[in-house]
């Protein structure tokens, strides 16, 4: 398969704790690059953007770097498969309102039609962060969930804000926490996990894998 | 919904897996961590914590070398902790491969550094870890550098303050119980979990089955477990099969790999 020749891009962006996604590709077979390299992520057969940390601190990151750029063009022009996790994810969104102190929410990369809110529960048992394991129900089929049975759908999360799409065809996947958790949304030849799914055993390394093998 | 976190907690020493009773007695070796961390994986573990209990720059260097190891082929959150003072040390250990740092000692002498790090690495990234042991009949203190200082703390105001400083999650160990096998301390978990906003992991105590139903019950998020799962012979999986038994919501179906 000519995708399993190139590298897999890890988009490095300055933020820590990247080197289990990179594990998790090698152990799925494939060659991840953590790069920050226009040229190298352009030349990938995936493209996947981590993150971890502040909404706000991690698209002023991406920018400085020229990131966001290469990022339009590479997925959006050019279409590769991009895989967003977490943080990452929610960077697809046009604003949050994570530590928006200031009344203006933080803008995103603007991919998708949705925000990125607070998740505030009223039951007072259910603590912030959402950290642990969840079970996503699926809104639709995806081949990235290819082939994980129903039961095996549990994912490890750990956030505080949460995606609320205006799109319901963007939504895939969902769990509940005292409101719907957008888990899993995809368009096109792009998908995004809130949950990490390199954090997710043998559910997230299946869904990765699926992922890699994924030519749209 | 959210599921209930079952967690081994494993000590190191130089780089070795140790087991005490109540932090200094009775030290046990129990194996190469790296090689249980794949047996607990195999049994499908929430979670792993892995502690430095007498932290060094020599046994920093073994604990990063634990925990790229570990990270190679497990695949589950870690939070990893021991000596952690600096910005600085939190990055290497999540360069490393940890998932969430955690702070004991650090967080009471400078409390300032939770939030700064909260700042730099994210809330989630930053797990305070706080021991305590009673002092007197209806009185508890917190205590740093491994349970060998007193400082006039109570646990439970402590761990609210380290939620006003951003913590992610406070995981919460009971000295007088430790090793004990004797059950937690339900009456703290119950009193801290009603108040606490953020997650909370309690660990020190656990020696059956039913010890780990009453703290899930009492309000903890998680169950940090160490003797238990080492020294007898209630694994993960039969722990969890009998959590989802008696109606506890805990994943399911993993633990058989085939």
């Amino acid at each position: 398969m000519p995708s399993n020749m190139l590298h897999v891009a890890i988009v490095d962006y300055g933020i820590n704790n990247i080197r289990s996604v990179r594990n998790a590709v090698e152990y799925c077979g494939f060659d991840p690059v953590i790069s920050q390299d226009r040229a190298a992520i352009e030349d990938a057969s995936h493209v996947i953007l981590p993150g971890v940390g502040a909404f706000g601190d991690a698209m002023a990151k991406l920018r400085a770097r020229g990131l966001d750029d290469v990022l339009e063009r590479v997925v959006r022009e050019k279409g590769k498969p991009f895989l967003a996790v977490c943080l990452g994810m929610q960077l697809l969104a046009r604003a949050s309102e994570e530590h928006a102190d200031d009344g203006e929410p933080h803008r995103g990369l603007g991919w998708l039609d949705a925000d990125i809110r607070r998740i505030r529960p009223n039951d007072p048992e259910l603590k912030i962060p959402h950290m642990g394991w969840n079970t996503v129900s699926k809104m639709r089929e995806h081949p990235a969930l290819a082939a994980i049975r129903p039961g095996n759908l549990a994912f490890y999360f750990v956030h505080s804000f949460s995606m609320h799409c205006n799109d319901e065809r963007d939504v895939v996947g969902c769990a509940q926490y005292g409101q719907s958790i957008t888990a899993i949304v995809a368009r096109d030849h792009i998908v995004a996990t809130q949950f990490h799914p390199e954090k997710s055993q043998d559910s997230g390394i299946e869904l990765l894998g699926n992922f890699l093998r994924w030519n749209p | 919904m959210l599921k209930k976190r079952l967690i081994p907690k494993f000590l190191l020493r130089d780089g070795r897996l140790v087991k005490y009773v109540r932090f200094f007695e009775n030290e046990r070796m129990a194996g190469n961590p790296v090689t249980t961390a794949k047996v607990y994986n195999d049994y499908g573990v929430d979670e792993l914590i892995v502690l430095d209990i007498v932290p060094s720059e020599a046994s920093r260097a073994r604990v990063v070398d634990v925990i790229e190891r570990m990270s190679e082929e497990i695949f589950m959150p870690f939070t990893v902790g021991g000596g952690v003072r600096t910005p600085d040390d939190v990055a290497a250990l999540l360069r490393a491969g940890a998932d969430k740092v955690s702070v004991n000692s650090q967080a009471v002498r400078r409390p300032q550094f939770v939030r700064e790090a909260a700042r730099i690495f994210g809330d989630q990234c930053m797990t305070v870890s706080i021991d305590y042991r009673k002092v007197g009949p209806r009185h508890c203190n917190v205590f740093i550098d491994g349970g060998r200082e007193r400082v006039p703390l109570d646990p439970v105001e402590w761990a609210l303050r380290c939620q006003d400083l951003h913590c992610g999650e406070i995981l919460l160990g009971s000295i007088d119980r430790d090793g004990t096998m004797d059950g937690y301390d339900l009456d703290m978990i119950h009193l801290l979990a009603g108040r606490l906003g953020v997650p909370l992991i309690v660990s020190g105590g656990c020696g059956s089955l039913q010890h780990a139903i009453d703290a899930l019950e009492s309000g903890a998020s998680a169950v940090a477990i160490s003797s238990m799962f080492l020294f007898t012979d209630h694994s993960p999986i039969k722990l969890r099969s009998h959590l989802a038994s008696r109606g506890l919501n805990v994943r399911a179906g993993v633990g058989s790999r085939n």
